[in-house]
């Protein structure tokens, strides 16, 4: 499903964001990628969703190599892949109808297809009720549950969420990580990026570690092995 | 039905892009308007400078007196040989009989003027013929043709050489003026592109993260681009209304004022932006909506990248 192999990323004039880097992630896995600041996640995230092209190295989803993928292919890719960021990313001028249907919009889908599946996607994350409003009108964690709606509509093979919790308190971070867990359940592969050590540990999923840009450890059921 | 659906979304977006963005889409208009209300404002100066100069143009003309025994063959004929110029505009013979009655007519009150008039045997005044020239630039030639040996020697006196001064000036103030105007107008509408430009660019740049977020759900260029390019065309358009709407009042207002200043006759001001109201319209159309459609084109691009 995700196999990256070799993949360095180097930053003008020197920085290294990854080393060498190999993963394979299999279909319908749940992988948490934890690691301190600076130790790639982002960096990783953002070559998954062709954001920055590797230096060195290969990509592959879903058997397509995105390596050097054009700029006018991007927008495929992102329709295949779901996206959620810590900092919500919704669009504040729309609804939490309109954000969602958005992406379904630009995807060129019919006006029977958006009424049919958005109310869908807001059912499964529990927004069906506050579907006409705005962003700012919502909590930190409903406004994550609107990105994962959204994230949802193509029905994407992989869910990539990245920090999706940092900006939550306790009771709607577990929130979000049992819609993640749910989305999981149906099949998709999710891969959460993450430093909240509580999380982590109590998904008992497979945990890849990384420190200054490589994989330190790759456990099928891990736990948060940095220290605080 | 793809391109249908799209199509018809992209103008929503951009409708919707109009209306949610009220304020910074009124920030762009006020600009806009401004920007071709200054160059309005020119054109307008322009115009009524123009016909204050034409009207002191008009004013220039060269007389030319003959000797009172001219005959009327030669004055005919002085008469036909600068008629046929295509240097000049208009042409009057004033008889020696008709110079005369005017004589007597503008002295009628001055009783010894008249009494002195009756003591001579014959008309001591000669005929006259006036010319008007299409431009003041073809006074000097006229008077060079006036020296025509068919009739030079029957000149008594011509005007011409007393207005030298005063036509040279009048010439050199109303090439000035016209090629000020042009100058003025120009720099005002470069300023007016730049001011615009940027205006479009603060504009976008405020909807940046909305412009990553938009590419971060997939949508592809013209999904992105194209709303903001027709939400900008709609701020000039209605921008254009706006500055026609002050236009048509300030020239309504304007000119009844104006023309007390020019003695009742035409100020310019009306008649010129009635005469090119299409072709202003039109230019000023094309100018705005291109300059519009081109800024929000190269500005968004810039968020398009990632």
């Amino acid at each position: 499903m995700i196999v990256l192999k070799r993949v360095s990323k180097v930053y003008p004039p020197d920085v290294h964001g990854l080393r060498d880097l190999s993963l394979h992630i299999k279909p319908g896995e749940f992988v948490s990628i934890v690691g301190t600041s600076g130790a790639g996640k982002t960096t990783l995230a953002k070559l998954l969703i062709a954001e920055e092209r590797p230096t060195r190295g290969t990509i592959e989803i879903g058997g397509w190599d995105i390596t050097n993928i054009k700029q006018r292919e991007v927008p495929l890719l992102r329709r295949q892949i779901g996206v959620i960021f810590q900092d919500f990313k919704l669009l504040q001028k729309k609804t939490v109808w309109e954000n969602v249907a958005f992406a379904l919009e630009v995807a060129g889908e019919t006006r029977r297809r958006i009424y049919d599946v958005v109310p869908h996607v807001l059912k499964i994350v529990g927004l069906d009720q506050k579907a006409h409003r705005f962003p700012q009108q919502l909590s930190g964690g409903e406004q994550q549950r609107v990105v994962i709606a959204r994230s949802l509509v193509h029905r994407p093979k992989i869910l990539l969420a990245d920090e999706p919790t940092g900006n939550l308190d306790t009771m709607n971070t577990r929130e979000i990580i049992d819609v993640l867990k749910k989305i999981n359940s149906f099949g998709s592969t999710v891969v959460l990026v993450t430093h909240n050590r509580e999380v982590v540990n109590a998904l008992r999923q497979r945990v890849i570690t990384l420190a200054e840009g490589r994989v330190i450890s790759d456990q099928a059921e891990g736990k948060y092995l940095l220290p605080s | 039905m793809m391109i249908i659906t799209s199509t018809g979304r992209i103008i929503a977006f951009a409708w919707k892009n109009f209306t949610r963005n009220a304020w910074i889409g009124l920030a762009t208009i006020v600009v806009l308007v401004l920007s071709t209300l200054s160059v309005n404002i020119l054109l307008g100066v322009n115009a009524v400078s123009d016909s204050a100069l034409h009207r002191l143009e008009d004013k220039i003309d060269v007389s030319v007196y003959f000797l009172p025994e001219t005959p009327p063959v030669i004055l005919d004929s002085a008469r036909a040989y600068m008629a046929s110029l295509p240097q000049t505009k208009e042409i009057d013979l004033l008889s020696s009989d008709q110079a005369l009655n005017d004589f007597k007519e503008r002295h009628k009150n001055d009783p010894k003027i008249l009494t002195a008039l009756g003591e001579l045997d014959k008309n001591p005044l000669g005929a006259s013929i006036i010319i008007k020239a299409k431009t003041t630039a073809d006074y000097p030639f006229l008077v060079e043709a006036l020296q025509n040996p068919q009739f030079a020697n029957y000149v008594e006196s011509k005007t011409y050489d007393d207005n030298a001064a005063a036509i040279q000036r009048v010439q050199q103030i109303s090439q000035s003026a016209r090629y000020f105007g042009i100058m003025l107008i120009a720099i005002f509408t470069i300023f007016s592109i730049l001011i615009v430009y940027n205006s479009i660019r603060i504009a976008i740049y405020t909807q940046r993260e909305e412009l990553g977020i938009m590419r971060l759900v997939g949508a592809g260029t013209a999904f992105v681009r194209l709303p903001l390019i027709l939400s900008g065309v709609l701020q000039a358009i209605l921008a254009l209304l706006i500055t026609a709407l002050i236009v048509m009042t300030a020239i309504a207002f304007l000119d009844p004022k104006l023309r007390s200043l020019f003695d009742g006759g035409d100020s310019g001001l009306q008649g010129y932006f009635l005469i090119n109201a299409w072709p202003l319209i039109g230019i000023q159309s094309a100018a705005i909506i291109l300059l519009v459609a081109l800024s929000s084109w190269a500005a968004a691009g810039k968020y398009l990248k990632k």
